[in-house]
């Protein structure tokens, strides 16, 4: 066993022989680079001059005076693309390029981590293959189309239930046979090692950040840092400079969907067990044939049926609590969010601010927290218009 | 002893090349699985019976769609145990392997689950998602136990990993001829040849090929290699072309393994 490829129990390398080398060639990469200063700052200029971090903590005047606490945003939403996805796409293109690959593949459910990586792909002239859920194909042409612009080639995957999952296996499958010229780029914080400590590491600067700034406004660290979680990568990244600072409590918000007593949602943390699924043990919705089931969410970014392994690990020992917001709930504070302080936010980081404003009940006016705003909500547009007008969602 | 084992010492003493297929339990129902796996008795050397998955990443089109219509009739590893009671109840003593993924394993419970393999009579285990590097759990509980061994797959990038893998291997070695998935038609790595005849070298059991084999024919240039070959995929297609008859499969596998074995290929 392969022991630091662990989070406690979690995590690992359930991958076919074919990959177990590629693995190996990765994680020897990525350790190599992130000490090669010459990579960082490589890294560092594209986030600067190309997704314009660093991005801010704003803090939501009329949010915080009406629920009586300071609820700061981390602002990602901001970001080149709209979401924190792209500084994990540059970093791990930028580390593609250095290991020579002519080509990458990732997987995308909404189409943001395929957004972001066929930019990134325009960006460093490499040809791109989006994998995509047939039925996500459908239901976010718009993203399917911003792919196609860039140059990327979306491949529209039917198997099994056509969205996020079928798209990752094949994504994987494709990656078994091709790993040779191929880089695969995860976007989520899922994965066989390395990636889960790839996708934390480039995701890590939202943290960095947002500490510094937090202690430059209030001159110590905030008592909450929250964020939502799908396969975690925001919320990984939000946590990361938090996570040894033990008196700061961290928050990761699941989608409850229809509710999690309901057999329509993706709270893989509340309502799973662990298993193994694409490459990783996790916390997993499964059936009692151990298949695994189908995730509701009216979040398509959240929209996934595990979650990363060190997440899990996290809550296992305490250090991390994770709580579910229905879709109801996210919407609601979609639209609270968008009327008072003018920003749309992306549904899946609407989740965290429902339960923002749900936990800044039992605080002071003297304590702060933290939301990631992980991406902003023009691609959700037509999902809202459609759940505005009662029509359910279109995910 | 294992049964996969005497069949192989068998085999080597008749100097023949075995034959191995593979096919999804439950498609397109128990039943009907049971009569194929009857109907190759005498003839297939071992049986590998994939236990259907909602997730199978290491396989191509043809047994993910066999997995998902398998599972949408209601096959499970619980109803897959029960298959294997009933066939050796009724006397069938060729080898059986499980394909299955790690999940499925862990779901019903490691011990419980190995203890269940012993008793209905499972002799060996292909585990596409568990590498070398993740063997140990299932290792550890597989200890001591005769009933049951682990199959090691290799594939051509394995590399400097083949010797490791071989260590503790068992029964047969599956070695994979394309990277990759299941069922890509006869299209094998370019370094085929180099690869098998590597771990040939080193290999003390017989060294089995498959992924993307469909007749005799398609093994002829590493058939002075190769101990053995496997036919998944394309078995399954000559099922379904054939309406799932069992005559179509004794058919098949009796021709495969008799082109296989004879002089001259």
């Amino acid at each position: 066993m392969n022991k630091k490829a662990y989070y406690g129990e979690y995590g690992g390398q359930f991958v076919s022989e074919s990959l177990m080398n590629t693995l190996d060639e990765v994680d020897r990469a990525f350790e190599e680079a992130i000490k090669d200063p010459a990579f960082i700052e490589e890294y560092h200029y594209y986030l600067r001059q190309y997704v314009g971090r660093e991005t801010p903590l704003y803090l939501a005047g009329r949010l915080s005076e009406k629920y009586g606490t300071k609820i700061y945003l981390k602002r990602e939403d901001l970001n080149h693309t709209g979401a924190h996805k792209i500084n994990n796409v540059l970093g791990q293109i930028l580390l593609a390029k250095r290991m020579g690959k002519t080509r990458v593949i990732a997987e995308t459910g909404a189409g943001q981590h395929g957004v972001a990586t066929a930019t990134g792909a325009a960006l460093f002239d490499m040809e791109c293959t989006v994998y995509m859920g047939s039925e996500d194909v459908k239901r976010q042409s718009l993203n399917v189309m911003r792919m196609e612009m860039l140059g990327a080639k979306v491949v529209s995957v039917e198997s099994g239930s056509n969205t996020l999952k079928d798209a990752t296996n094949e994504a994987i499958r494709t990656w078994a046979k091709t790993a040779e010229d191929t880089f695969y780029i995860i976007g989520s914080a899922i994965g066989p090692y390395p990636y889960p400590k790839m996708v934390k590491e480039f995701q890590s600067c939202i943290s960095r950040e947002a500490k510094r700034q937090h202690m430059e406004a209030e001159g110590r660290l905030p008592d909450v840092v929250m964020a939502c979680v799908g396969g975690g990568s925001n919320s990984i990244g939000m946590f990361a400079d938090f996570i040894d600072e033990k008196e700061v409590e961290l928050i990761g918000v699941e989608a409850a969907g229809k509710g999690i007593d309901t057999n329509e949602h993706a709270a893989s943390m509340a309502k799973g067990r662990p298993g193994v699924l694409h490459g990783t043990r996790s916390y997993l919705l499964q059936d009692e044939d151990g298949n695994i089931q189908l995730a509701h969410s009216i979040s398509a970014g959240l929209d996934y049926p595990g979650v990363g392994p060190e997440h899990a690990y996290l809550k296992d020992t305490g250090r991390a609590k994770y709580v579910p917001i229905t879709d109801d709930e996210a919407m609601e504070a979609l639209m609270e969010l968008t009327q008072t302080e003018g920003i749309i936010p992306a549904i899946e980081s609407a989740h965290a601010l429902a339960y923002a404003f749900k936990k800044a009940k039992e605080m002071s006016k003297e304590q702060s927290m933290i939301v990631c705003l992980s991406g902003r909500g023009d691609k959700d547009v037509n999902t809202i218009a459609a759940y505005l007008r009662g029509e359910g969602y279109l995910n | 002893m294992n049964r996969i084992e005497k069949r192989m010492e068998e085999l080597k003493a008749k100097n023949e090349k075995a034959f191995i297929t593979y096919y999804t339990a439950g498609l397109p129902d128990m039943e009907t699985t049971e009569k194929i796996i009857e109907a190759q008795r005498g003839v297939t050397d071992v049986i590998e019976l994939g236990i259907p998955f909602s997730d199978p990443t290491a396989d191509g089109p043809v047994i993910q769609q066999a997995s998902y219509e398998a599972i949408q009739k209601g096959a499970s590893l619980k109803r897959a145990f029960e298959l294997m009671d009933k066939i050796r109840k009724g006397g069938n003593e060729q080898p059986v392997v499980f394909m299955m993924y790690y999940n499925t394993i862990l779901n019903y419970g490691l011990d419980t689950f190995i203890k269940k393999c012993a008793q209905t009579g499972v002799d060996g285990l292909i585990v596409p998602d568990l590498p070398l590097e993740e063997q140990e759990t299932l290792r550890d509980s597989l200890k001591g136990n005769d009933n049951t061994i682990l199959i090691e797959l290799v594939s051509p990038v394995s590399g400097g990993r083949i010797p490791g893998i071989l260590k503790g291997a068992r029964g047969f070695v599956y070695c994979v001829s394309s990277m990759g998935v299941t069922g890509q038609a006869a299209d094998f790595h370019k370094e085929v040849i180099g690869y098998l005849s590597k771990v040939k070298s080193i290999s003390s059991i017989p060294v089995m090929m498959g992924f993307g084999i469909r007749e005799a024919s398609d093994i002829v240039p590493m058939k002075d290699i190769i101990d053995g070959a496997i036919v998944g995929s394309h078995f399954i297609n000559i099922m379904r072309d054939s309406g799932f008859d069992p005559d179509a499969a004794r058919e098949y596998v009796t021709r495969f393994k008799r082109e296989m074995n004879k002089g001259g290929m």
